[in-house]
Formats: structure tokens, C-alpha cells, sequence
């Protein structure tokens, strides 16, 4: 574990500031080699900062990046956004697996099933790269899961972590096991979260924040030669009872069930550097609960049902000149359903499909063409092609839908996308990137084929429109970056315009299903929409022992007719002091977000004030024989602010000061 | 002479349905027997089948069966009138109905007759003329039936506001509704006097279903319009299963005639 905390500090401090300019730090797509992982680019250094903090959730962490962004619907299963954009508008990836949430309230997101433990490296792509693995115009979170790694002596590595939280009365344990040799490289690890209803700032319990999971995975690899291993994957995710405040129903269980089987290589002296042939299959299990929700109007059933097949194909060739090329072949097939049982005393049980039996087939090839031009100019291309088809699978499913008048209930579409980018260095320390995108995404099943799907944020039920267009854009950034002795600064500026933006409309003359909602809305493409903003990202290590991050972001989003887009976070800053001397570490974080005031009404948003939270974390890591231990304690949100996020549905209030204490043992 | 007889005739008939058994599906297969005799005079058995094993008050479908009672031959032409007669003891009334087409479908005669109330006020029976095309004689029979007051009622009537008149609604389809676009139709009928209940066109049609316990209707419904013999068809649209219930308003020329009205579905 010292070794652990040493080796990121080192990598802090030392190896990105002295690091080759490589010119692959903002265009990462294909990392094989886990020796490369660790303090490549800046993203990828604020998530193993962060993820020293071993209580810390991957939301934690991923917030942390200024291309990220939360939408909070409870005290668990945040959904990720990049730069505004979120849902069918991104990719989140597990291993580069598709992961098709069986929630059609968005509860599930794929980040829920990644602890950070679990969490060997991320892949966040944005812009001009976002959509090498999956037509998409926001980008893409793909999440490594850690695995052993092959070694000379077998070896057996285990460590436990438990920790205890104040604000939520919370405690979890965690297990991890490294077994490997030469041949073999097993690791298996499983988590225990349980969270009762935390306390807001002011003291008050919020109700119905309260959840228990547990996750558990398995990762055997096998080396067939000195250049290629088989690797057998399995990741399973259990939740009970998981509270969903700004919701009207909460989880009463969700299951989650991942397994996939990959044929990897590597040999980087060869033109064929690399490849992955991974074929997987996951399937999701939810089931919506409101029997402890006090007045509820009428008891209700939502199970919800996705599973999703696929395989990914990935090389990665050394052609001419050092050219590079990425190629990527993927196809996966999803089929999702949903249905809504009501019971009124006395009458016969009301069932409805909400999500109709469905099936997305998705194939795509990608090319990524890495050209280094000379020492200073480097262009980098990128394309991609995707073919979608979607189709109703049931009679049932086909009868209800045919109500809502369409032509027919299967859609086809070819999707395009493709990118430049040049980047030059402009001095040794100084480098300047620009780059321009064309992508698409396919509308979503929800967005297509839902059948009244309740929304609490703008208290609408949502019907899906087959006539709707793939939403695109165009994408511009400009990106610079100094790298100097001590201190990398990065500055990254984008704008982009979004065609047949697919946005909730009102539909007249339809009326709610949903007991108190005002309205019907369904899902129309607007012409043009606009999102422009920056990032900024320092890391520096101010001296040996004391080393700093701080990012910065901000983003303006507007429709045509000028007014606000919904869910835009207002400016924000997180600052990270750590100072780390021999076997202790002091870290004092700074978080700060702006009011907004720029809110679109019609999509149930009102202004948020701005807010400050001050948190402080200490570690002491220390040997007993051959055992390490590392404790942790710290205090979130110190000042017991009362507040929330702009993007948090319902204005729930996040937790007040929380008090915590972990420890993990090694050996 | 008459063993013969029989023998032969029963060796026809077992000859004769094994025939049939092997060619063509018996068309009552479906369907429960409602009464059976003979049209006395017509020389033709009566058989009377309904969908149903109970009959309930609203749009009853007869299917009736006529065999030659002398050689038991199935009469295919034959030119059939019904007379429903409630008998309450101190009053008697009839009952709105449909005979069936002289051309006799898959060997049946399909007919209707809609109950406007139940068994419970007196009696029900239907006097049953028939023309017997093949030998050219005529007789009839009249058969009691029991009918029953559904849970859900499918049969309606009002005074209309604009001509003070009586008007019976009944509903004839979805017969087995489902989650979709249904199949939306009524039947309207005018009382002219006790024995007299003739199909109406004269009002215009529009509905609105909901469920009552929900509040809420469901799109893309089409407003049944007349299409004959008193029949108004239409498409209703279920979101769900459940306690549907048809708002129904009725005008005449603009003018407001009903529009307190509904009949419910449970499925």
C-alpha cells in the first residue's frame, strides 16, 4: 500500500511533469498496457487523486473531472453527463460493453456498477474522439475494471476495507484477492454498501435516501503465449431497498449481471501492436417499489428487464512513419422491457407496457488514424460508421403501440461521424490542439417507443415518437496545454451545435396517465441548439510534498429562440491541497459551484443559489510486519452546509458534515 | 316398415356426419344451445345457439339452426322473423331485434335481439316465424329464454332532451377488448311504442373513454358514425387493461339530446 501511495505520488509529481509529449494525452482511445495508466493524462490524474479516498464512490470521483456533471435523483445511481449531455446522448461503458440501464426512470446508470476499487482506469472521450466506440455526440465514459497481472513468483495478494460514515449512519466492507503467476492472474473482490437516510445540513433527515448493495466480481486471466492471455470476466451487482427521494417510487431490487470473455495481444514491436476480441452479454433486473412512500394514490408495480449480447473487436496497427491506426469493429443486440401493473380495490389490475418489448441490433466499424507529421505537428483522423435498427418483439407490444398512429414501429438508421484534429507543439512547454467533429446519435427506446413514462422534474408523462430524426452535431475545440517543471495547465474551449436536438414537447389533447401530472409530453427534434464553454485543469506540485489540483468549468447552453436548455450545471471549481509527508496526508478540498439562473421552466427547473463546501481528509499508512494498514478519516462538507446542486432533481438537500474513519489491510 | 325407416335414416345420418366430421367443422362448435324445437306447421326443427351459456341484457347474437324435420337435412333458405315479448303481468313489451338474411351463413341464421332489461321483471320469450324456402311451408315456435343483468351493463337507454323521445344504446363491439386500437361499435334503437323498437340514425355519436379510477382517457379514439340499421362504428383505444368506462353524448342537428351515458369495460 505505501508502495501504492508512493508510485501515484511519484506519478503526480514526477512522471506526467517530465513525461514525453505525447501527443495521444487528449486522444487516448485503446490502453492495453496497464503500466501506461497511471498519471497519463489529466482526467485520468484527477481520478487516481481522488481515488485515494478510499470511501469514495465512483460518482465521487468522476465529479471531481470538469467534464462531468451528476444528475442527482437520489442518495445513489447519479447519472452521468458530459459537458451537459447525458443519457442516450453518451455512451457509458464497462470494458467497452454496452450496459442498457432496466430502469426507464434513468435510476440505473452503468456507473453503479463500478466501485472504485474495482476501477482500474478511465476513458473519458470527448469530442473529436468521443465516438470511436459508439456513434454519440457527447462523448464517452468507458470504465476500466481492474484485474490482476501476471507475475514471475506466485503471488497472493488480499486486502479488506471497512469504513463507517456519520451522515448516513453508513458502513461498508470490502474485499479484494490478487492471485498470479506466470500463467495466471485471478482477482476477485466484492463490496458491501449499506446507508440508512442521511442528515441534511440543517440537521433534518431526508427520507427515502437510505440503500443496501453489494457487488462482487471475478477476473481470471490466462497467458496462452508470451504476447497473448484469455480473460474471463464477471461482475454481479445486488441492491435492496435503495431510496429515490425526488422520485414518487423507490428500488425495492435490482440486479445486475455482467460477463464477458476476451482474447487479448500485445506485442509492440510488431505492426500489429494490438487486439482485443471480446464477446460479452449482460442482463439487469428492476423492480420499482412505493410500498413505504407514504399517500400514494394507488399501489403500483414497475419491473423493468433489459439484456444486452455483443462483441467488440479492436486492433490497433503500426503503420509507415509511426503512423498509428485504431480500427474497430463492434455489434451488440438489446432488448428491453417494461411494464406497469396498478391495482384499484374492486377492479381488475391495470397493465401497460411502458417500455414495449423492443429490440436495438447496433453494428459499427471505426478508424482512428494517428499521423505524426513531424516532432511538432500531429493530425489525427477519426470515423465512424453505425448501423441501428430498432423493433417492437411482441404482438402485445405492436397492439398497444399501434394507438399512437405510426406508420410503422421499427426504424432504421445509418449513422456518420468523423473528426480532424491537429495538434502542434508550439515550444517545448507549450502545446496547442484544435479539433472539429460531425456526429450522430440514434434516438433512444425510451424517446421512441415509451408509453407515458412519468417525469417528477417537469411532472409530465412522456410518449415516444418513431418519426424522430438522430439528433447531431457539429463540435469545435481548442485546446491548449503547458507542461511545465512543476506545473501542467490545461485550457479547453468548445462550442457546439446541436441539430434536431430531441427535446419534450407538449401534446395537446393527451391526457396523463399518471395521477396528478399535468400533461403529455412526446419528444420532438429542435433545429438547433447551442453549447459553448471551457475547462480548466491545473496540477501541480507546488513542492515535493504538497501538490494541488484545481479545475474549473463552465458551459452556456441555448435553443434557437435564445432561451436556457434544461440541466446545464452553472460554474464550478474543486480545488484539492494534499500535502504528504512520509507516512501521513493532509488534503483540504475547496468546492465551489455558481447560482443559475439561466433555467428552462417548461422542463420543471427552477434557479439554484450557489454554494461553498470546504472538506478535509488526513491518512496515516503504516506496516505491522508484513501487513500495511492505512487509515482514513476526514470531514465532508465541514461547515454543515445546507444545500443542493443545480442538477439535483426535486431540490433535495445533499448531506450535511459528514464524519468518517476507514481502514484497509493488506497484506 | 318403420325399423327400416329409422335403420335407414340412422345409417344415413351416421353416414351423413361422418361426412361432415371428415369435410367441414360443425359451426355450433363454439357456440351453446339456447333452446331447440319445432316451427309446427313449417315442418322444420328449430335450433337456437348463442355465444354465450347465460344471456345477458344488451345485443344478443342468435344463431339459429333449421333442419327439414322429416328428412333432418339442413335448411339453408329460409326466410326467418323473431318477436322478443317481455311478459311483466300487468303490461307486456317487446324488444329491439335483427333478422337474419334469407341466405343462411355456414348453415346458420344469424339474428339479434337486444334485451333492454333482465329475467327479473317478468318473462322473456321469442317467437320464432319461420318461411321454409325449401318446402315452401310456414310455422312457428316460441322459446323461453332466462336473461341476466351482466355486472357491466352493455345496454343504455335515456330520454332524449331535444324530442323527448326513447332511445336504447347498446354495445355490440369490442366483444374481447385489448390493450390497442379496438374495434368500437353501438347499436341505437328509438321506442316507439311498446311493441315497436326501430333502428335510429337520426343522432350523432361522440365518446370519450376513461378509466375512472385513474382519470385519465387515451388518445387517438375515432367518434363512431352510422353505417346502417342503426349501427354507429368507431375505434377505441385501451393504453391498459383495467375498468374502462365510454362516455358517450349523443346530439341531434347540433342540438344536445344526451350526454349522461356510459358503458363500462373490464378486461
Amino acid at each position: 500500500m505505501k508502495r501504492f501511495i508512493s508510485t501515484i505520488s511519484l506519478l503526480l509529481a514526477y512522471n506526467h511533469l517530465f513525461a514525453n509529449n505525447s501527443f495521444h494525452d487528449t486522444t487516448k482511445v485503446i490502453e492495453l498496457n496497464e503500466v501506461v495508466v497511471l498519471g497519463k493524462t489529466s482526467k485520468q490524474q484527477l481520478v487516481h487523486f481522488y481515488k485515494t479516498n478510499q470511501a469514495s464512490t465512483l460518482e465521487d470521483i468522476l465529479g471531481r473531472l470538469p467534464e462531468l456533471s451528476f444528475v442527482r435523483r437520489g442518495a445513489y445511481g447519479m447519472e452521468p453527463s458530459i459537458r451537459s449531455f447525458s443519457g442516450g446522448q453518451i455512451n457509458v461503458l464497462i470494458d467497452g460493453m454496452r450496459i442498457h440501464g432496466a430502469c426507464t426512470d434513468k435510476m440505473d446508470p452503468a456507473t453503479i456498477y463500478i466501485e472504485p476499487m474495482n476501477l482500474q482506469n478511465l476513458q473519458l472521450q470527448t469530442s473529436t474522439n468521443g465516438f470511436t466506440s459508439g456513434s454519440t455526440i457527447g462523448g464517452t465514459i468507458n470504465m476500466k475494471m481492474a484485474e490482476a497481472g501476471f507475475s514471475d513468483q506466485p503471488s497472493v495478494k488480499t486486502s479488506v476495507l471497512s469504513g463507517y460514515q456519520t451522515a448516513a449512519n453508513s458502513f461498508f466492507e470490502s474485499l479484494v484477492l490478487n492471485v498470479s503467476n506466470k500463467k495466471w492472474a485471478i482477482r476477485l473482490n466484492g463490496t458491501y454498501r449499506n446507508s440508512s437516510n442521511y442528515k441534511a445540513g440543517n440537521g433534518s433527515v431526508i427520507p427515502f435516501t437510505q440503500y443496501e448493495k453489494t457487488n462482487y466480481a471475478l477476473s481470471v486471466k490466462y497467458r496462452r503465449s508470451a504476447y497473448t492471455y484469455l480473460k474471463l470476466d464477471y461482475l454481479g451487482d445486488d441492491g435492496w431497498n435503495i431510496g429515490y427521494p425526488a422520485l414518487p417510487m423507490d428500488v425495492g431490487f435490482a440486479s445486475a449481471k455482467i460477463a464477458s470473455i476476451s482474447l487479448n495481444y500485445e506485442n509492440f514491436r510488431k505492426r500489429f501492436q494490438s487486439g482485443t476480441l471480446k464477446i460479452y452479454a449482460n442482463t439487469i433486473r428492476h423492480y420499482m417499489d412505493d410500498t413505504k412512500r407514504p399517500n400514494v394514490p394507488m399501489h403500483m408495480d414497475m419491473p423493468g428487464y433489459s439484456t444486452t449480447a455483443g462483441f467488440i473487436s479492436q486492433s490497433t496497427l503500426k503503420l509507415f512513419n509511426n503512423h498509428l491506426l485504431h480500427l474497430s469493429v463492434d455489434a451488440s443486440a438489446t432488448y428491453l422491457k417494461a411494464s406497469m401493473t396498478m391495482y384499484a380495490p374492486g377492479e381488475p389490475p391495470m397493465f401497460m407496457l411502458t417500455w414495449p418489448d423492443n429490440r436495438k441490433i447496433q453494428s459499427g466499424v471505426s478508424a482512428l488514424w494517428n499521423i505524426p507529421v513531424d516532432s511538432n505537428w500531429n493530425v489525427q483522423l477519426a470515423a465512424r460508421i453505425d448501423y441501428f435498427g430498432y423493433e417492437l418483439t411482441s404482438q402485445s407490444a405492436k397492439e398497444q403501440t399501434s394507438i399512437l398512429g405510426y406508420p410503422s414501429t421499427s426504424r432504421n438508421n445509418l449513422l456518420k461521424n468523423s473528426s480532424v484534429r491537429i495538434t502542434r507543439n508550439l515550444h517545448r512547454n507549450f502545446r496547442i490542439s484544435a479539433g472539429i467533429s460531425y456526429s450522430e446519435r440514434m434516438p433512444t427506446a425510451s424517446e421512441l417507443y415509451g408509453f407515458y413514462l412519468y417525469n417528477r422534474s417537469d411532472n409530465h408523462d412522456y410518449i415516444g415518437n418513431l418519426l424522430l430524426k438522430p439528433e447531431h452535431s457539429y463540435n469545435t475545440e481548442l485546446s491548449t496545454q503547458y507542461q511545465g517543471y512543476k506545473t501542467k495547465i490545461t485550457i479547453t474551449g468548445f462550442y457546439n451545435k446541436v441539430g434536431n436536438y430531441i427535446y419534450g414537447m407538449l401534446l395537446p389533447g393527451y391526457s396523463a396517465m399518471t395521477i396528478g401530472a399535468s400533461g403529455v409530453k412526446s419528444y420532438t427534434n429542435l433545429s438547433s441548439v447551442i453549447f459553448t464553454g471551457f475547462e480548466a485543469t491545473v496540477i501541480s506540485s507546488i513542492r515535493s510534498d504538497l501538490f494541488l489540483t484545481s479545475a474549473l468549468k463552465y458551459i452556456h447552453a441555448e435553443k434557437s429562440d435564445r432561451t436556457p436548455v434544461p440541466f446545464i450545471s452553472p460554474a464550478k471549481n474543486t480545488t484539492s491541497l494534499r500535502y504528504q509527508k512520509n507516512n501521513y496526508s493532509i488534503q483540504l478540498e475547496y468546492e465551489a459551484a455558481a447560482q443559475q439562473k439561466k433555467i428552462d421552466a417548461n422542463a420543471g427547473e427552477d434557479k439554484t443559489s450557489g454554494y461553498q463546501l470546504i472538506h478535509i481528509r488526513g491518512g496515516y499508512n503504516f506496516n505491522i510486519k508484513s501487513t500495511n494498514l492505512l487509515v482514513q478519516t476526514g470531514a465532508e462538507n465541514l461547515f454543515n452546509k445546507f444545500y443542493h446542486d443545480h442538477l439535483d432533481w426535486g431540490n433535495i438537500a445533499r448531506p450535511g458534515r459528514n464524519l468518517y474513519i476507514q481502514l484497509k489491510v493488506s497484506w | 316398415m318403420k325399423m327400416a325407416v329409422i335403420a335407414i335414416t340412422g345409417t344415413a345420418m351416421l353416414f351423413t356426419s361422418c361426412k361432415k366430421e371428415n369435410n367441414e367443422p360443425d359451426p355450433t362448435i363454439n357456440l351453446s344451445k339456447l333452446a331447440e324445437g319445432y316451427a309446427s306447421g313449417a315442418a322444420t326443427k328449430v335450433v337456437v345457439y348463442t355465444k354465450e351459456a347465460t344471456i345477458s341484457t344488451g345485443y344478443t347474437k342468435l344463431y339459429i339452426a333449421l333442419y327439414d324435420s322429416v328428412t333432418n337435412n339442413r335448411v339453408d333458405d329460409a326466410h326467418i322473423h323473431l318477436s322478443p315479448l317481455m311478459d311483466m303481468g300487468t303490461m307486456k313489451h317487446a324488444a329491439p331485434y335483427e333478422n337474419p338474411d334469407e341466405e343462411a351463413v355456414n348453415h346458420l341464421f344469424p339474428s339479434t335481439v337486444t334485451f333492454i332489461m333482465s329475467s327479473m321483471g317478468g318473462s322473456w320469450t321469442i317467437g320464432i316465424s319461420v318461411h321454409n324456402h325449401s318446402n315452401g311451408k310456414e310455422g312457428s315456435l316460441t322459446i323461453p329464454v332466462t336473461v341476466t343483468e351482466p355486472a357491466k351493463t352493455k345496454i343504455k337507454s335515456f330520454t332524449a332532451a331535444h324530442d323527448g323521445g326513447k332511445y336504447f344504446v347498446a354495445l355490440t363491439e369490442p366483444a374481447s377488448p385489448k390493450v390497442g386500437i379496438n374495434d368500437l361499435e353501438f347499436v341505437l334503437y328509438k321506442k316507439t311504442s311498446m311493441m315497436s323498437f326501430p333502428a335510429d340514425s337520426s343522432l350523432t355519436m361522440t365518446f370519450i373513454p376513461e378509466m375512472p379510477s385513474m382519470g385519465h382517457s387515451s388518445p387517438n379514439n375515432v367518434n363512431p358514425t352510422h353505417i346502417g340499421n342503426g349501427h354507429y362504428k368507431g375505434k377505441v383505444n385501451f393504453t391498459m387493461t383495467g375498468l374502462w368506462r365510454l362516455n358517450m353524448d349523443f346530439t341531434s342537428n347540433g342540438a344536445v339530446a344526451d350526454t349522461t351515458q356510459y358503458i363500462d369495460i373490464e378486461f
